[in-house]
């Protein structure tokens, strides 16, 4: 148990007030190396911490200190270790998942609001947070004509600070483009990365599905629209190179496999993919347990696993080990190799959720597109 | 009497203004931003700071010019560049194996005597490399320059004459930072490198590296990690026995007094100065005249005061 828990029970019997000043004197998760304690106060039935670390149960049970209203579970988490979690109290026969009221750090997603545990050494990465002295580039809405999906798309299209027409830019095409400006901080990314030379500046195109479920998994008009409709596009409309070496594409989770599958079907002209999480689900034998919607994928995956082939210059692939997905990933990672491609895996201590993802990109986004830095002293 | 001025980085707090007001010069003052490229002659903020008109060269944009206007030059241009881009990665294969090692000898222990050797050897290797790599770049340079001399190029020369009168006219040359390859390749395309031997020059951060006798590339904390410090090219020659390491508080990795050290004692007896914000060596005459906020590495790997003589 935490020290300073130990120390709070051991005066027993323990007031109101010593909580009190307990919860206020600490934050929570309490953590120390290779360890955090999760703390939740209240009355309750049974309380469960909740979160989705493959290896361990969903629903972990806290304990109730004696004489208090308070209630923990320490368990042992690497250094640099992050990720999401909820409470989950059961009161009067109700459960109700709730946030950890004791601890301010949350993140966001399309499904709402978790708390965030940081581990021992976990320090949000600076280039994640604003800089005043970087120059911001510009968001713009384009529209693009889709035969393939018979209607009309919008794409955010970030240009960055300086730019101008009279230069020929590389352009990154990102899945769920408009969640990572919302939860992956990825304008301000851009700007930083940018501004500290360690990406070149670039255009880059923001696509949103309306059906993603649909369309990133596996979806033939979802390649054609990608490939036939919004690069030739883009590139009719913007100073964009021409060299599949300059094009690139990113996608997290089924965006990953949009991007994977987009690649495949037209290979060597996306030469750069940035795949975090991929959903890159196969059967070896019999058939798979990932549910109907994963059909598709796994048809997929399990064809280019039969003949794989190159189909971009580099690639960089990055998983959380607290994720099942781990074993996908890293089970993909010596085909791509064998086939002569240049692949970067990045093992993160994460899970599978936004900002996961957003601190993967500065090693991603630099190593896919090298900026100038080594030859430039402002 | 030669005078050249190196200064850190102008962002965010410039010492440009001091050093213009210590400077005697008689005639106009001209700019080379080439390194800014596209940002190439944005010089509003300069002018105003030092209180005098200031006239860029425009060396970037002349090169594009002129390289679009003369197709045998721009061939010749780009086959050059192909070559030194390609000599550059085979050179960083055999800098990687040498610095290796000699990382690996300055960090093993044994019998004193019997390593010290080992070591010194290890390091004698690494600067034959280094000079090996400078004979193979200036051979690629000589024969781009005779072959140049060749080619009727009308346009090309016109361009190299105007730029080399205003150089010849001016009174004070200020060098400015930025693509440290970009710029010494845009001073040689115009042929500088003589007339600005007897200029007082003003440079800093890559304006600075590219006035030495080599341009020595390094950065400990990139993004994917520390990479090995690595000969460019030869600079203009203009100050010698300097190697000026711009940004060198946030490039240099200070905790490691090995690779420190190895840094040091490779371009030895050339000093590596730091130039940070802040930081000003005025040389004069090849003589340390001033110095202000600069440090060289030691053979320990550590930081020592550069002093004026």
């Amino acid at each position: 148990m935490n020290q300073s828990i130990t120390q709070l029970i051991a005066g027993k019997p323990v007031s109101p007030e010593s909580v009190d000043s307990f919860v206020r004197d600490n934050t929570f998760p309490l953590v120390e190396p290779g360890r955090v304690t999760f703390v939740w106060r209240g009355q309750a039935d049974e309380v469960f911490l909740r979160c989705w670390i493959s290896g361990l149960s969903t629903a972990q049970p806290l304990e109730r200190l004696d004489g208090t209203d308070l209630w923990a579970l320490a368990m042992d988490l690497p250094d640099g270790s992050r990720f999401e979690y909820k409470f989950e109290v059961v009161a009067n026969g109700h459960r109700q998942l709730v946030l950890d009221a004791l601890n301010e750090v949350q993140a966001h997603d399309p499904f709402g609001t978790n708390s965030v545990c940081q581990s021992h050494g976990y320090q949000r990465p600076s280039w994640t947070l604003p800089d005043p002295d970087s120059r911001s580039g510009t968001l713009e809405t384009l529209r693009v004509a889709s035969g393939a999906f018979g209607e009309a798309r919008e794409v955010q299209v970030y240009l960055p600070a300086r730019y101008r027409k009279t230069r020929r830019y590389p352009l990154l095409v990102v899945h769920d483009g408009l969640d990572y400006l919302r939860f992956a901080d990825f304008k301000t990314v851009l700007d930083n990365l940018i501004h500290r030379l360690e990406i070149p500046a670039m255009i880059v195109a923001l696509t949103q599905s309306p059906d993603r479920m649909k369309e990133y998994t596996c979806d033939e008009r979802h390649a054609r629209f990608l490939g036939e409709e919004l690069l030739p596009g883009l590139r009719l409309k913007l100073p964009i190179s021409e060299s599949p070496a300059d094009c690139g594409l990113l996608g997290s989770s089924l965006g990953a496999v949009a991007s994977f599958h987009t690649a495949a079907q037209y290979p060597q002209t996306f030469g750069k993919l940035l795949l975090l999480s991929g959903t890159f689900a196969f059967s070896d034998l019999g058939h798979h347990k990932k549910g109907p919607a994963l059909d598709g994928v796994v048809e997929f995956v399990n064809g280019y696993r039969a003949n794989p082939f190159p189909l971009a210059e580099r690639i960089y692939m990055s998983c959380g080990i607290y994720e099942s997905l781990i074993y996908e990933n890293r089970s993909l990672l010596p085909l791509l190799q064998a086939q002569g491609m240049q692949v970067h895996f990045e093992e993160a201590r994460d899970a599978h959720n936004w900002e996961n993802w957003r601190d993967r990109l500065r090693l991603g986004l630099s190593w896919l597109f090298p900026g100038p830095l080594w030859m430039v002293y402002e | 009497m030669s005078v050249q001025v190196l200064l850190g980085p102008q962002s965010p707090r410039p010492n440009l203004v001091s050093a213009v007001e210590t400077t005697a010069f008689d005639g106009p003052v001209l700019s080379i931003t080439a390194g800014w490229r596209d940002s190439e002659g944005e010089i509003d903020d300069i002018a105003a700071d030092i209180g005098l008109p200031v006239q860029d060269l425009g060396l970037y944009q002349k090169a594009e010019t002129v390289l679009a206007n003369e197709p045998e030059l721009n061939d010749l241009q780009r086959e050059r560049q192909e070559k030194l881009q390609e000599l550059q990665k085979l050179y960083r294969i055999r800098l990687n194996c040498s610095l290796a090692s000699a990382h690996t000898l300055l960090t093993t222990e044994g019998d004193d005597e019997l390593l010290r050797l080992e070591q010194r050897a290890a390091i004698s290797q690494l600067r034959a490399l280094d000079r090996h790599h400078l004979r193979r770049i200036a051979a690629i340079h000589a024969n781009f320059d005779a072959r140049r001399a060749s080619l009727d190029i009308p346009k090309a020369t016109a361009a190299r004459d105007e730029i080399r009168s205003l150089v010849a006219s001016a009174g004070l040359v200020l060098i400015a930072g930025g693509h440290v390859a970009v710029l010494i390749n845009r001073i040689r395309l115009f042929g500088l490198q003589s007339l600005l031997r007897d200029k007082p020059i003003i440079a800093w951060s890559a304006g600075a590296m590219v006035l030495g006798e080599r341009i020595v590339l390094f950065h400990d904390n990139a993004p994917q990690g520390a990479r090995n410090a690595e000969v460019l090219d030869a600079g203009l020659g203009l100050v010698d026995k300097f190697i000026p390491l711009p940004h060198a508080h946030s490039r240099l990795d200070w905790s490691d007094a090995t690779r420190m050290s190895l840094f040091a004692r490779r371009f030895a007896p050339s000093r590596c100065c730091t130039l940070d914000f802040g930081s000003m060596i005025r040389l004069e005459s090849g003589r340390v005249a001033a110095v202000a906020g600069s440090s060289v590495i030691t053979r320990s790997g550590k930081k020592s005061s550069l002093v004026a003589r």
